[in-house]
C-alpha cells in the first residue's frame, strides 16, 4: 500500500504554520523528516538525521539557501545537496567530500495554502489543481493527528449511511433530544469518475431529484472526502494519521475578496478535562468512530452489509491499484499533464458558487477547538463583504 | 459551450454540473435519464445514449456499463441475477470475478453480499474458511451450530 501512496502528493502542513516557525519534524509515511522553509522562501523535505553524526535536523537553522545542521553546521539544499562543510573546507580546500555527501530529500510544493510533499519515483505528477481552490469565500485549515491506521479514515469516506447514525441520530441523543429520528438511509449508489468515485443517496425525506442522488459527494482518490470542503487522511505511518482539512465559507456580497494567509490551526481531539475523545463536532465524531475500530481495524472480524458496497468498492480498487503500480502502471487519479491541470472540477452539490449562508457566520461545526482569532478574522471578512443596505436597495 | 445546459437539468446545482463538464442542452437532452457526471463518463466511454438506455432498462448506471462491455457482456447476463434477487451491478461484479450465480447464491446465503464475495474469493477463501472466520471469538459454538454446521 505504502508503494501505492508514493505516487501522490499529500498536504502535510499549512503555509501560514512558516510565517511563525522555519523547520518543523513530520513523520509522513513512516518516515521521521524535517520540513522547512528557506529564507529565499524554498521549501525542502529532507531526513530527520544528518549524514554526517545524525544529529537532529528539525534544530538546524535555515540559510539564504537550505538548512544548516547545528551540530557541525553542514548545510543542505531542498535537492539534498551538501553546500558547505565548514571545517572540512578549512582543512582541505580544494578537497570534494562534500559533493560525496547528501542527505535524503523529497519535493515540496505549496498549493492552496498547503505545503504538500511527494515521496515516490520520478518524475511527480501534478498536484491536482480543483476548481473550489477559487471559490469566493473565507478558508481555514485544521489538522489533526488521530492515532490509528489511515485506510479505516478513508473507507467512512464512501460509507453514506454512517452520516444518518454517527452525526445525525447520535448527535440528537448527545443534545437530550427526545424527537425522531434522522431520516433512514433508502438507497444508495456510486459512480466512477477520473478522479474517484461519487455517492449518491436517497433518504426518507429526499428523492431521485434531490441533489444527494443526481450530484452526491466525492470519495476522491485514494485518501480524500469532498464535500465542498476536502478532508486528507495522510499516513503518517501504520498506526497513525494526519487529518489535514481545507475549509471554506462562502461570503456575502460580490465584491472581491482576497485572503492573503490561510490560517492553519491544530484541531484538539481529546477532551482536556476528561481525557474522553470530543464528541460535538462533525469531524471529531468520525475521529471517534475511526480510532473505535481499532490502530488497524481488523477486517477479518467484520460483517459486512448493503451499507458497506462503498467500502468495499474503495478496498477492490486500492487492490487493483496497487497491482497497477505494481506492474509499472499509474494508478487512478494521478495527473500528469500539467497543461490540464487547471481549476479540475469536481461534482458539488450546489455548484460552486452557491450564496453566503443568510443569517450571518455561524459556528464552526466540523471541528472543536478553532482559535478565537480564526473566529475573529471570518467574522470581519464577513461584515466587509456585506454589502451596505442602501447599495442592497439600489440593486432592487 | 455551444449552448448552456441549464435548460433541462432538474436543479440548479446539476445545472451547474452540466456546465461544469461541457455538457451542452443537446447533451441534457439526449441522455435525459442520467446525471451530468454519469454523461460524461458515457462520452468519454464513447457510450451512445441508445446503448446506454438499454443497460439502463436492466438497472445499470453508467459506470456498470462500461465495465459490463468491457467484459463482453450483453444486457440478457443481467436479468438472471435480478431475478435471482442480486443488485443488477452485482451481475458485473460476479463476470469480472468468475463467479457463478450457483456460487453467488450460496455465499449469499451464508450472510455475504455479491462485492464481499467477490473479494473474499479473490484473496482465496472458501466459503467454509470465510463462515467460520467471520464469527471467530463471537458465541462461536453456538452460531456454529446453529448455522447448521458440524463442530
Amino acid at each position: 500500500m505504502g508503494e501505492l501512496l508514493r505516487r501522490y502528493w499529500h498536504p502535510v502542513a499549512g503555509a501560514a504554520e512558516f510565517g511563525r516557525m522555519t523547520v518543523k519534524p513530520v513523520r509522513v509515511l513512516g518516515e521521521d523528516l524535517t520540513l522547512y522553509r528557506d529564507k529565499s522562501g524554498n521549501y525542502g523535505l529532507v531526513d530527520r538525521h544528518c549524514p554526517h553524526r545524525r544529529a537532529d535536523m528539525t534544530y538546524g537553522f535555515v540559510e539564504e539557501v537550505g538548512l544548516r545542521c547545528n551540530y557541525h553546521g553542514w548545510l543542505f539544499d531542498h535537492t539534498g545537496r551538501c553546500l558547505h562543510q565548514p571545517y572540512e573546507e578549512t582543512r582541505h580546500p580544494a578537497g570534494k567530500f562534500k559533493d560525496k555527501v547528501r542527505i535524503k530529500a523529497y519535493q515540496v510544493q505549496e498549493k492552496a495554502g498547503l505545503v504538500w510533499v511527494y515521496m515516490g519515483p520520478r518524475p511527480a505528477p501534478q498536484i491536482p489543481d480543483w476548481d473550489r481552490y477559487y471559490s469566493r469565500g473565507y478558508k481555514q485549515i485544521a489538522i489533526s493527528e488521530i492515532p490509528c491506521n489511515w485506510l479505516q479514515c478513508q473507507e467512512n469516506s464512501i460509507d453514506p449511511v454512517h452520516f444518518e447514525w454517527l452525526h445525525d441520530n447520535w448527535s440528537r441523543v448527545l443534545r437530550g433530544e427526545d424527537g425522531p429520528r434522522a431520516p433512514a438511509h433508502q438507497r444508495l449508489g456510486f459512480d466512477e469518475f477520473d478522479y474517484g468515485f461519487v455517492y449518491r443517496r436517497i433518504r426518507e425525506d429526499t428523492t431521485e431529484d434531490d441533489e444527494l442522488w443526481t450530484t452526491g459527494r466525492v470519495c476522491l482518490w485514494p485518501n480524500c472526502l469532498y464535500v465542498g470542503h476536502f478532508e486528507w487522511r495522510v499516513p503518517i505511518d501504520d498506526e497513525h494519521t494526519l487529518s489535514v482539512a481545507w475549509f471554506i465559507d462562502e461570503l456575502p456580497g460580490d465584491t472581491p475578496f482576497d485572503q492573503d494567509v490561510i490560517p492553519c490551526w491544530h484541531a484538539p481531539i481529546t477532551d482536556e478535562r476528561t481525557g474522553r475523545w470530543i464528541d460535538s463536532h462533525i469531524m471529531n465524531q468520525d475521529f471517534i468512530a475511526w480510532v473505535g475500530q481499532g490502530v488497524i481495524a481488523d477486517r477479518s472480524k467484520e460483517h459486512l452489509g448493503e451499507s458497506d458496497r462503498g467500502v468495499i468498492l474503495l478496498r477492490k480498487r486500492l487492490l487493483e491499484d496497487i497491482a497497477a503500480v505494481a506492474a509499472g502502471r499509474d494508478p487512478k487519479g494521478v495527473i500528469r499533464d500539467a497543461g490540464s491541470n487547471h481549476s479540475l472540477h469536481l461534482p458539488l452539490m450546489g455548484g460552486l458558487n452557491h450564496p453566503a449562508v443568510k443569517d450571518g457566520p455561524r459556528p464552526f461545526p466540523f471541528l472543536a477547538g478553532q482559535p478565537v482569532e480564526v473566529i475573529k478574522e471570518f467574522e470581519h471578512a464577513w461584515r466587509n463583504c456585506t454589502p451596505a443596505p442602501e447599495e442592497l436597495a439600489t440593486r432592487g | 459551450m455551444a449552448e448552456t445546459a441549464s435548460g433541462h437539468a432538474r436543479t440548479s446545482g446539476e445545472a451547474a454540473e452540466a456546465r461544469a463538464y461541457g455538457l451542452t442542452t443537446d447533451d441534457l437532452s439526449d441522455w435525459a435519464a442520467f446525471s451530468p457526471i454519469e454523461i460524461y463518463w458515457a462520452l468519454k466511454h464513447g457510450l451512445t445514449s441508445r446503448t446506454a438506455c438499454r443497460w439502463a432498462r436492466e438497472g445499470l448506471r453508467i459506470c456498470d456499463t462500461v465495465r459490463a462491455i468491457a467484459l463482453g457482456m450483453s444486457p440478457e447476463e443481467v436479468r438472471p441475477w435480478a431475478d435471482a434477487g442480486f443488485a443488477p451491478s452485482d451481475s458485473v461484479e460476479a463476470s469480472e470475478m468468475g463467479i457463478p450465480l450457483e456460487a453467488a447464491l450460496a455465499w449469499r446465503e451464508a450472510g455475504f453480499i455479491l462485492p464481499d464475495t467477490a473479494l473474499l474469493i479473490h484473496e482465496g477463501w472458501t466459503l467454509q474458511e470465510a463462515v467460520k472466520a467471520r464469527y471467530e471469538g463471537i458465541a462461536h459454538e453456538h452460531w456454529y451450530r446453529s448455522a447448521g454446521h458440524a463442530t
